[in-house]
Formats: C-alpha cells, sequence, structure tokens
C-alpha cells in the first residue's frame, strides 16, 4: 500500500463526509422551516382551538385547521397539549371527533410504513386521544402479530385504552407475557370491563395474569375482590401470596386477622414482612407480642417493619420507648430506637 | 536500525487501521438503534410510567467531599426529578468545609438514630440526619474513605431496590430517572444496570434541572471534549451494550440493582475506576453464574455535566480515569481473552485492552515516527506521510463521523452553525488535543503505580442557575 493509496482514500473519505455534512447541513435547514412554520400555524390556532373546546358552535378553529400546510402535527401538538393538561380530557367527545376526523386518514398510512418510531408514536396518539374508528384495523394488526415486542406490546395498551376486551385473548398466544402488560391491560379498560376480566383472571390458571389482577384491585381499592384476595393467601405459588399481602397491606382491609397468624413464622422474610405492616396498618392488637419477636428477626427489613408498625399504635411511642432500653435483641433495640425519631417515606 | 522503526511503524499502521475498523464496526452497530429511535416521542414513551405506581422505587446517592459550593443546588435539583418514589441520600465524606452544615442548615436537618445495615465494610459513620422539611432527604456524615467507601455507606442506608449514583456536580434532567429506569421496568427485573448518557454543560443554559438553550462553549478544550463524549458514547457505549458487554456505566450517573452490588462486594475502595471496576465486577459475576441479566445504556441524554475548562484539572481527570481503567483491568486480567467469560473476555476486555488502554501508547510511537521520518530520516518520508495520514484518520475522520452520527440521529445541538463548528473542530482533533490526551493518557498508567487515592479536583463554576 503506498502513499498515494492512502492519499486517494483520505480525500474519498474527506469528500464522503463533506457530502454527508452537507446533506446534514439541509436536511437540518428543512426541518428548521418546518420547525419554524409549524410553530407559526400552532400559535396562530391556539386562540381559535381553545375556544372551540370550550364551546363548540364557536367553529372558527374547523376552518382554520383545513387551510394550514401542516394539520397533522399542529392538530397532534394542539390536542396533545389539551389531553396532558385537562383532566379527562382524553374522554373528551372534541378530541375524539377532531382526531377521527382528521388524523384517521394519515395514522392509517403511517401504520402501514416502514418508520418504526413513528409507528409507536401513532399508537400512543391514537390511545391519548381515543381513536375507537382505529379499533378494527388495530385489532387486525395484533392478530396477525408474531412476537410481543415493543411495538405489539403497545398496540395491546392502545386496544386495551379503546375498551377492546379481545385483547385479553390475544394476549394467550404469547408465551411470558410480563405481569406489568397485563396490569397496563387491565388499568386501560373501562370499569365494568375490567372487573370482568379481572374476575376471570382470579378464576384461571395463568400465574402472570393472576399476580396482575392482584396487584390491579391492590391500587384500584376494588374491596369487592377482597374474599378472592384471601383466597389466594392460600396459594402455593409463593409470589401469588406475597401478591396477596401486598393487596390487603394497600386495601387496609381483612375479613379475618386469623387469617395473618401463619405469615409471621413464614420461611419466606417477604411474607413476614408484610404480615407486619398488615398488623400495623390495621392495628391488630393481638399481635403486637408477636411484633416484638419479629423486631428481634434476622433479616433487617422484617425488623424494620416491625418496629414501624408500632408506629401506628396509638401507643406505639411507649412501646417502642420500652422496647429500645429491653428488647433482648441488640438490633431489635436499635431499630426500636430509630422509629422513635425517625419519618418513612419517599418522596411520592 | 531504520528496519527496525520501519517494522515499527508499520505495525502502529496495522494497529490504527485495526482500531479505526473496530471503531466503525461499533459505528455500524450503534447506528441501527439510535436512527431507529430518533423520531421517537420522549414525552409519549416515559408517560406511562411516570405516574405508575409499578415503577420501583430509587434510592439517589450523592457522595460528596469538600462540596459545600454545589452540594445544595445540585439536591434541589434532584428534588424537581419527576419520579414517583425516591429517596435521596447525601454522603458527606470527611468534607473539611461546610459540605454538612449547607444541608442541615438548608433543609432543616436534624440527627436520626438510624440502625444501618453493615452489608458493606465502610468507614466510621459518625452522625445520620433526616430532614424536617422533606423527610426523603437523608445525610451521611462519615469518616473519609473515598468515593467508593461514601458510595457503599449510601447503599447500605439506602431503603429501595434500585439506587442511582450521581456525581455531585451533574445536573440530572426532569426525567432522567424515568427514561433511565424504564429499560428496567419493562425488562421486569432481567436489566440490573442501566447508564445513561452524559452531556457537557458548558455553554448551554440549565434552570431548575431544565435544558433551556443548548449552546456551545467558546472555549475549544470544552469543545474537543463535546465532540470526545459524542465518539464515546454515541459510537462506543451504545454498541458495547446492544452486544451486552458494556463494561462502564459513568460514574456521573447510572442506576443498579441494590442487590446484586452487595452480592458483588459493592464499589472497590482500592481504585480511582470504581465505576467501571463495578460494572466489570458484575459482568464478571453474571458470566460466572450463567445469568441472563443484562447491563444497559440509552443514548438519550439524561444527565448535564461541567467540563473541565483548565488544561490543568483536565490532565488530572485523564490520568485519573486511565489509572481507574488499568486498575480495573488488571484486577480483572484473568478475564482477558477466557472464553469462559463469553464475548465480555473475548471482545470487550481485549478491546479496552488494545484500544482503551494501548491505543495511548502506540499513539505516541505514532507521532514520534512521523516527526522522526519527517525530521530525522528515521524512516522513509511516504512511510511516515501514510503514518501521517492513518493517524488522522484515526484521530480525526472518527471524531467527525461521531459529530455526523449525533446529527443524523439526536441532533441534541440546534443551530447549523453548531454542527459546522463542531465537525471542522473534531478535523483538527489530531493535530493539538489528541497528542494531550496521548502524553496524559500514559501518565495514567504510570499513576497506576503510584498508590496514592484522591477524591480528583474540579474548580467549579456551577452549571445550573
Amino acid at each position: 500500500m503506498t502513499l498515494s493509496f492512502f492519499l486517494v482514500l483520505t480525500a474519498i473519505l474527506l469528500l464522503f463526509q463533506m457530502g454527508l455534512l452537507l446533506y446534514l447541513i439541509v436536511r437540518k435547514k428543512r426541518r428548521q422551516r418546518l420547525e419554524e412554520e409549524t410553530e407559526n400555524e400552532y400559535a396562530h390556532l391556539t386562540e381559535p382551538f381553545a375556544s372551540y373546546m370550550t364551546d363548540s358552535s364557536d367553529v372558527r378553529f374547523l376552518y382554520a385547521v383545513k387551510s394550514i400546510d401542516h394539520q397533522q402535527i399542529v392538530l397532534e401538538r394542539l390536542l396533545n397539549g389539551y389531553v396532558a393538561f385537562t383532566k379527562g380530557a382524553n374522554a373528551s367527545p372534541l378530541v375524539k371527533q377532531l382526531s377521527e376526523e382528521f388524523l384517521t386518514d394519515p395514522y392509517t398510512r403511517i401504520l402501514g410504513q416502514r418508520n418504526w418510531a413513528r409507528r409507536i408514536n401513532t399508537l400512543h396518539y391514537i390511545e391519548d386521544f381515543h381513536m375507537r374508528s382505529l379499533a378494527p384495523a388495530l385489532l387486525e394488526r395484533l392478530k396477525n402479530a408474531g412476537t410481543l415486542d415493543v411495538e405489539t406490546q403497545q398496540l395491546v395498551r392502545t386496544l386495551a385504552s379503546l375498551n377492546e376486551t379481545a385483547v385479553v385473548d390475544e394476549l394467550k398466544r404469547f408465551l411470558n407475557v410480563p405481569v406489568r402488560l397485563f396490569i397496563d391491560v387491565f388499568n386501560r379498560l373501562d370499569k365494568a370491563n375490567a372487573n370482568e376480566q379481572i374476575k376471570t383472571a382470579l378464576e384461571g390458571s395463568d400465574e402472570a395474569a393472576k399476580h396482575a389482577a392482584l396487584a390491579y384491585i391492590a391500587h384500584s381499592g376494588a374491596l369487592s375482590f377482597l374474599p378472592d384476595v384471601e383466597r389466594e393467601l392460600a396459594s402455593s405459588h409463593t409470589e401469588i401470596r406475597i401478591q396477596a399481602l401486598k393487596t390487603i397491606y394497600r386495601l387496609e382491609y381483612m375479613s379475618d386477622p386469623d387469617l395473618l397468624a401463619p405469615f409471621f413464622d413464614s420461611s419466606f422474610w417477604t411474607e413476614r414482612m408484610f404480615a407486619a405492616r398488615i398488623a400495623g396498618i390495621m392495628q391488630f392488637s393481638r399481635y403486637k407480642q408477636t411484633l416484638s419477636t419479629l423486631l428481634g428477626d434476622s433479616v433487617w427489613w422484617v425488623r424494620y417493619s416491625a418496629a414501624e408498625a408500632y408506629t401506628h399504635f396509638s401507643d406505639g411511642d411507649v412501646i417502642l420507648a420500652h422496647l429500645s432500653e429491653n428488647h433482648p435483641d441488640r438490633y431489635g433495640r436499635d431499630m426500636a430506637a430509630q422509629w422513635q425519631t425517625f419519618r418513612p417515606g419517599g418522596a411520592r | 536500525m531504520q528496519t527496525f522503526f520501519l517494522v515499527f511503524s508499520y505495525i502502529i499502521i496495522a494497529y490504527m487501521l485495526f482500531s479505526s475498523l473496530s471503531y466503525i464496526l461499533l459505528f455500524m452497530i450503534a447506528f441501527r438503534k439510535v436512527y431507529r429511535e430518533s423520531d421517537l416521542d420522549p414525552r409519549e414513551t416515559t408517560e406511562d410510567i411516570a405516574g405508575n405506581e409499578r415503577t420501583f422505587p430509587v434510592s439517589i446517592l450523592v457522595p460528596a467531599y469538600n462540596e459545600e459550593v454545589g452540594v445544595v443546588s445540585t439536591v434541589r435539583s434532584l428534588l424537581a426529578l419527576e419520579y414517583p418514589e425516591k429517596e435521596i441520600i447525601v454522603i458527606d465524606d470527611g468534607s473539611k468545609d461546610q459540605t454538612s452544615a449547607r444541608m442541615i442548615e438548608e433543609f432543616q436537618m436534624t440527627e436520626v438514630a438510624f440502625a444501618v445495615r453493615a452489608y458493606l465494610e465502610t468507614a466510621e459513620i459518625k452522625t445520620i440526619y433526616q430532614s424536617s422539611i422533606f423527610p426523603y432527604i437523608r445525610l451521611i456524615k462519615k469518616a473519609n474513605g473515598g468515593k467508593a467507601d461514601a458510595l457503599n455507606a449510601g447503599i447500605n442506608l439506602a431503603s429501595y431496590p434500585y439506587f442511582c449514583a450521581i456525581d455531585g456536580d451533574s445536573i440530572l434532567e426532569n426525567d432522567a430517572l424515568l427514561k433511565t429506569m424504564k429499560p428496567i421496568i419493562e425488562s421486569d427485573g432481567q436489566i440490573i444496570v442501566t447508564g445513561g448518557s452524559v452531556r457537557i454543560a458548558n455553554g448551554s443554559t440549565i434552570s431548575r434541572s431544565k435544558v433551556e438553550t443548548i449552546n456551545l462553549p467558546s472555549h475549544p478544550v470544552v469543545l474537543m471534549q463535546i465532540i470526545e463524549y459524542f465518539r464515546a458514547f454515541l459510537i462506543g457505549r451504545l454498541a458495547l451494550s446492544r452486544l451486552n458487554i458494556l463494561l462502564i456505566v459513568s460514574g456521573a450517573f447510572g442506576v443498579f440493582h441494590k442487590e446484586r452490588v452487595i452480592r458483588a462486594g459493592g464499589y472497590n475502595k482500592k481504585t480511582v475506576g470504581e465505576d467501571m471496576e463495578l460494572v466489570v465486577r458484575l459482568h464478571r459475576l453474571l458470566r460466572e453464574e450463567k445469568s441472563k441479566q443484562r447491563i444497559e445504556y440509552i443514548p438519550d441524554p439524561v444527565c448535564w455535566t461541567e467540563a473541565p475548562e483548565s488544561l490543568e484539572v483536565l490532565r488530572s481527570q485523564r490520568v485519573r480515569w486511565q489509572r481507574g481503567l488499568w486498575e480495573t483491568l488488571w484486577t480483572h486480567k484473568k478475564m482477558i481473552f477466557n472464553p469462559a467469560y463469553g464475548s465480555v473476555g473475548l471482545l470487550s476486555m481485549p478491546y479496552f485492552l488494545l484500544v482503551e488502554l494501548l491505543g495511548a501508547v502506540f499513539e505516541l510511537g505514532g507521532y514520534f515516527m512521523i516527526f522522526g521520518g519527517f525530521f530525522f530520516s528515521l524512516i522513509d518520508p511516504k512511510t511516515a506521510g501514510v503514518l501521517f495520514l492513518v493517524t488522522i484518520f484515526y484521530g480525526s475522520f472518527i471524531s467527525a463521523l461521531a459529530v455526523l452520527l449525533e446529527e443524523m440521529t439526536l441532533h441534541k445541538y440546534p443551530k447549523i452553525s453548531h454542527l459546522v463548528r463542531l465537525y471542522f473542530w473534531a478535523l483538527t482533533e489530531t493535530f493539538w488535543y489528541r497528542p494531550f490526551m496521548v502524553v496524559w493518557r500514559i501518565q495514567g498508567i504510570f499513576a497506576a503505580f503510584r498508590k496514592k487515592h484522591n477524591w480528583g479536583d474540579m474548580k467549579r463554576k456551577g452549571i445550573s442557575t
């Protein structure tokens, strides 16, 4: 390889990079111009849009939006802003109507394009704007999906937000469906459909769906499912039992405190920890002595939760003061001392 | 003798061509992913987990040593982070200034009798404080033991299953934690570490943890560091992450699974490259356990840091980095070229040894032969010319390519003048910036043999208003 070879190679590479630089400059310029035009149109339409959303008889916006060059981008921005900052806006009939009228065709086109990022964005927007008109096409798409990749998972969420219960059946086709995806589906369905699906999941044998159903009950506070949750305390699957305990802790209610008793001696520390937490949050006085035993547990989290549990009782500070001096276990004494002054909790 | 120099020159040419090709290969691996995701609407992708109860709570650890100037603003910026549940733990590693006093005063902190778990052995913990305004802000005052020791103390106090280690001088974007935790949440815990991109803040305007205006600094030394970060983060780390062989998660910002780190023994106090050493050790354990868990990097810029403007501070930083690299590779030398460690042993470790560590030695040899060839006839001028062109290719062209990759994908710098300035400065790299780096990196290798530890010294101006 000679000097001239390297000279030619360097010149070619430099020219290639310069060409690429030039292309990127032109592309940047175009993007800037597009951004500028879009910003102008957006600014121009903000007032008529706001007026239309508060009073749909003011149709200036409808005429204006039809006459702009960047209709899709501007409308997306306006609707996104409205949905993000207005409570309950994604159920707004006006958002649905505007998006279905102006965005159905462009979105159908984008979903058939190769650009993966734009397809994902579009699925999010369909969900945000609650575009039911696209549900049949999306369901067809899900039926044809071979893998549960990022796009298919978003497709499932979008369909669930459009209240398509068929997604739960479609999910059965895939192996190892993540628990969080089931939870996302339950969260997005309307209450009646969600409750029906929760019931089916609790009666079924799919552990991921059951786990998700218990988690959903926890944060939705659906007390009507309490008997089902309490039944799962006897499950042979540890993860299900722990989730059932978590759910009871979040519901802050259980029909029979005796159901908790076996968990104080569990060989799984997570179960002992949740038993202590539940005893505390529900102020089960009968377990005060048991909590003292757990204060000397070998696992830090169990000791932590046992001491925390005392803070829920009216005489908790007295008990903690006593235990900080007299508990037989040194770590138990330290933990009791900590909870006399410590305030728990993270930023929420 | 001339034959020796000629052979030596050929070895350097071959080495530089090989290294350049490896960069181009990494570039190609990185390009597909960044390009594919470049048009994603960032708000939409994190919206789902922003108010979600199923995000894992995170403990944010801020090790601080003599940070009285910046510690309060750093903690204030962390308060602004959008994340469902977090706690902030500042670890004052025996500062000689008013670091603790500033925290206690600003956040009205009081002493608490905390029963700290001793998962990891650390220097003596003197006092633990808790804020009465924000109970989730805690301060550990401890005896000096170094950054790794401070982080280990933070891990002992952390309540949550994941911890995020950040440098005291870094500013995180409001959605940084959400973006960084997203892969962990979506993988159902299969990803145990995520590292975010670090960007240089000099020149940009950052206000209340939000980047208001992105701009370029005027100082050429800082400009070159921006280009270097593109090269390291966009080409190197992303491609290595794709192959699950990423060995570095920046100490400035990374999220770790706490139990995994405790099982690995925490941060190593015997090295100045504790961030890299921990990641290599985690890889080692994952391979030894035949685990499928992963360490991942996300390309989106989430953390802004202040880059040194003076050559002296930059020198000290680079010497530390190189020394840390050497110490890590030496500690885990058993893994290099060892098939038992899979692609980490066969690809990643050799890459870091041959390209990242020894690259400086070859480059120095290259500069020596170019001068020797042109001015002292050590080799014939044609070979010196070839060497010169290959050096430009290895240094400037690859860096310029990184600038173009950034523009093709993330295009975070808004003006055309930014792109042009960065590109042409990148082309000058071989002629002035790289020789400095080469010398300092070699000094770093020598420094590894002098076992003096310190926290590093950075004169801060502050990056957020």
